[in-house]
């Protein structure tokens, strides 16, 4: 079965079609890019997918269980967490604290053992903890030792990026969306933060869907890419068959000159 | 050092200045008088009523402005369950009272009779039966609470804020209304509540410790965190796995819950309980404390509480009458400093011209009021007296106007106090090494023969060779401005041919 399915998803927003009958698999151990121009509707499928919209029909399933119609944390509890294109970072707590939240939901201990500190919740708070540091390991040392105290409002970008990252692999979702996660990174963070999340997936085991404008990032680890236009899908495949084909280089590109001459007498 | 060492070392520094604080009240007790012995007495109860608002509006960030309801119903709750026989009596006699004989036997006397425990109902148990009072109208308000977290869950801001302010009201109004007077008395309320509770230092002093633990632990757990992060980011805590309508609610219940038990301390604090004891105004006085000592601080909110309470309770002085030059000399003199504090404020601040025409204005209108009071003393314009009623809250709200204006985060901010804090133990401060290692990572010119780079994952070739056509153009790294128009020209926009050099 494949660990995520999304068949014949639509969404509008008014008159705005942002999303048109799309459909497509995610299988377990996948990486998935999602690209397209800006406004093609990545972002929406991402909102879509974790419950923060509610598809206008369609149907997507994490394991052949249906998540239309969940809100975003229990569609978090099915598996799938995901880090946001602008970057939504718990901004006045430390990088610890952003790392321990996503784990709340799992904690089983009532609250008022957390009051009195017994010591079945004083287990789980130091497990959340080991959690959080393997997590954080990923990135190598730069969010642990005294980072990891630092409020995130005082981490650089690149930094936040990789919190949030973290973040929402500490959820326990065994499936990843990645919403731009090397936006505002120089090329050499680029490429590390393309080893990780190729490590992500090898010794982490997530599955990951993401989207990224950064077509070198892309064409690195792609298993397989989707390519979005005006919330359709025009093109799946390869990173090699993608980028040559007609339909893709037209939607970022615009018509070729030569073709022009045609289109207008077609049109 | 380990952390169960660290542990015990707070945990012995607390009990030690918690000890410390016990003989201070003990000497307070026996020595201090009465008025110190009430001031402190309020400053227990209202911290209460503070450090449990500041749960809902510091912690979760979700600004709530009911708490006087709540307060209400905890303090009615304890009266009616524990107002002594003889009260009762007069209140059957009265003819104006709703109260019914079975609202009348509902105390807590009658209920350990009825369960044979007579042993509880002496005048030397009191105290039992105060406490069980205490909790049951915590118990009642946490229910209130429960009914008010729900419209919580749909409403967000301002629009929440009105429903808790609302709410708050209609609890008050309602309380005097035929469905619930049997159980309040109506207007007229209770007299003779027991204030061996509400005046005793010890007593709301314990209950605030005892608030203070819960708060505090509770900030600091997981709950907590997930607390913490609704006030942050509420989109991003629910994309994280955290059940909002659950936190929510149960941060309302919890927080009603101590309000109920400030507000049964309160009523034996003053000896009756009446509708006029809850207004708005205590309300005010928490979001007062809390915004100027720190929302979200709990630290922070008992230094709010106690400048409220100081002003509260010293403040006499400013609503007494005066004479006119008195008060002309004050104002001028407030003037006067306002313009020297702007003239600082600018100087600091390196802002040109120093001498703002504001401030030379303000200055020279505060020095001329000053030198009016002075010198006009005995002129017929400044014969008369001025008694300035409201003073003290107007002082309130000053204040909170201007630390809105110059620290709106409040004293503490969103910080604790805390043992490690206290002892200059930065954990977030990198060591020598760490700082080195640091720079080590984020400056690609030190790091740049090392091995990271040396197996450089991108070659330029991988896109170039692949896809000849489409390199330059999709490989443009950056977006273009979102607010250009894409739909139509935009679409045709042309790839500068040094795009590819860029990215590099
Ligand atoms: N909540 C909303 N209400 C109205 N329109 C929306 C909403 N969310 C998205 N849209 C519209 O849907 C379209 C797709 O937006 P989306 O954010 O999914 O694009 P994207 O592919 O993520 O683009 P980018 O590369 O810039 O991130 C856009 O035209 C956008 O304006
Ligand atoms: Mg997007």
């Amino acid at each position: 079965m494949s660990m995520l399915s999304v068949r014949n998803l639509n969404k509008s927003f008014g008159g705005l079609q942002a999303t048109t009958n799309l459909s497509f698999d995610v299988e377990p151990g996948e990486i998935v890019s999602v690209i397209g121009p800006n406004g093609a509707g990545k972002t929406t499928l991402f909102n879509l997918i974790t419950g923060v919209y509610t598809p206008d029909s369609g149907s997507i399933e994490l394991e052949g269980r249906s998540l239309v119609g969940m809100r975003p944390n229990q569609v978090v509890d099915a598996g799938i967490a995901r880090t946001f294109q602008n970057l939504r970072l718990f901004t006045n707590l430390s990088v610890l604290d952003n790392v321990l939240i996503p784990q709340h939901h799992q904690l089983k201990v009532p609250w008022w053992q957390a009051v009195l500190r017994t010591p079945s919740y004083r287990k789980a708070e130091a497990h959340m903890h080991d959690v959080a540091m393997e997590k954080l390991a990923f990135f190598g040392p730069r969010l642990m030792s005294f980072r990891l105290h630092q409020p995130v409002y005082v981490l650089s970008y690149a930094n936040r990026r990789r919190t949030e990252m973290a973040r929402a692999m500490a959820t326990g979702a065994k499936m990843l969306l990645l919403d731009e996660p090397s936006a505002g990174m120089n090329p050499k963070e680029t490429a590390e933060i393309t080893q990780i999340i190729r490590r992500m997936r090898d010794e982490g085991g997530y599955t990951i869907l993401l989207v990224e404008h950064k077509m070198n990032l892309v064409g690195e680890i792609s298993d397989r890419v989707v390519v979005l236009d005006y919330g359709q899908k025009i093109a799946e495949g390869s990173y090699k068959d993608v980028v040559n084909d007609e339909k893709v280089l037209e939607a970022y590109l615009g018509k070729r000159a030569d073709d022009d001459a045609s289109e207008e007498v077609e049109l | 050092m380990s952390d169960s060492r660290t542990r015990l070392r707070n945990v012995m520094l607390t009990l030690g200045v918690g000890a410390i604080v016990a003989v201070l009240l003990a000497l307070v007790e026996g020595n201090g008088g009465a008025k110190l012995n009430d001031t402190l007495a309020l400053f227990a109860i209202w911290g209460i009523a503070a450090l449990s608002l500041n749960l809902v509006n510091g912690t979760t960030g979700i600004l709530s402005l009911g708490h006087h309801g709540f307060m209400l119903i905890g303090g009615y709750v304890t009266s009616l369950l524990i107002v002594p026989a003889d009260v009762r009596e007069r209140i059957a006699s009265q003819a104006r009272s709703d109260m019914t004989p079975f609202t009348l036997s509902l105390s807590v006397e009658n209920a350990f009779n009825a369960v044979g425990l007579q042993a509880l109902t002496t005048p030397e148990t009191l105290w039992v039966r105060f406490l069980v009072a205490l909790l049951v109208g915590g118990f009642v308000a946490m229910i209130f609470g429960l009914i008010v977290g729900i419209p919580s869950l749909r409403l967000k801001g301002d629009y929440l804020a009105i429903v808790t302010f609302g709410f708050g009201e209609i609890i008050r109004l309602s309380a005097s209304t035929s469905l619930f007077s049997p159980f309040t008395n109506g207007a007229l309320g209770f007299a003779g509540v027991p204030n061996d509770f509400g005046k005793s230092i010890w007593w709301t002093f314990a209950i605030l410790g005892l608030t203070l633990f819960v708060m505090t632990k509770i900030k600091f757990s997981s709950f907590g965190r997930a607390l913490q992060g609704i006030r942050e980011d509420e989109i991003a805590a629910e994309a994280m796995g955290v059940n909002l309508a659950r936190s929510k609610v149960l941060a309302f219940a919890i927080s009603a819950f101590f309000a109920g038990i400030a507000g049964g301390l309160w009523v034996s604090y003053l000896s009756a309980a009446r509708l006029d004891f809850f207004l708005f105004f205590l309300t005010f006085f928490f979001l007062v404390a809390i915004s100027v000592g720190g929302t979200g601080s709990y630290t922070g909110v008992l230094m709010g509480v106690a400048v409220v309470v100081f002003v509260q309770q010293y403040g006499d002085p400013l609503e007494k009458t005066y004479g006119l030059p008195v008060w002309f000399g004050v104002i001028g003199s407030l003037i006067l400093i306002a313009a020297a504090g702007g003239w600082l404020y600018r100087k600091t601040r390196r802002m040109r011209p120093v001498l703002h025409p504001l401030v030379v204005v303000l200055g020279l209108i505060g020095l001329g009021t000053l030198l009016f009071a002075i010198f006009g003393q005995n002129s017929p314009a400044l014969d008369g007296t001025f008694q300035a009623f409201g003073m003290r809250r107007i002082l309130l709200a000053v204040l909170l106007i201007v630390i809105m204006a110059f620290r709106p985060e409040g004293i503490m901010s969103r910080a604790e106090f805390s043992w490690a804090w206290a002892l200059r133990e930065r954990k977030d401060q990198p060591s020598d090494e760490e700082r080195a290692q640091d720079a080590w990572l984020s400056n690609p010119d030190l790091n740049r023969g090392s091995a990271t780079s040396s197996e450089d994952p991108l070659p330029a070739s991988l896109t170039a060779e692949d896809a000849p056509n489409a390199v330059p153009f999709l490989e443009r790294g950056t977006k273009p401005d979102p607010d250009e128009p894409r739909y139509g020209e935009g679409r045709d926009w042309q790839p500068e041919q040094d795009d590819e050099e860029e990215g590099r």
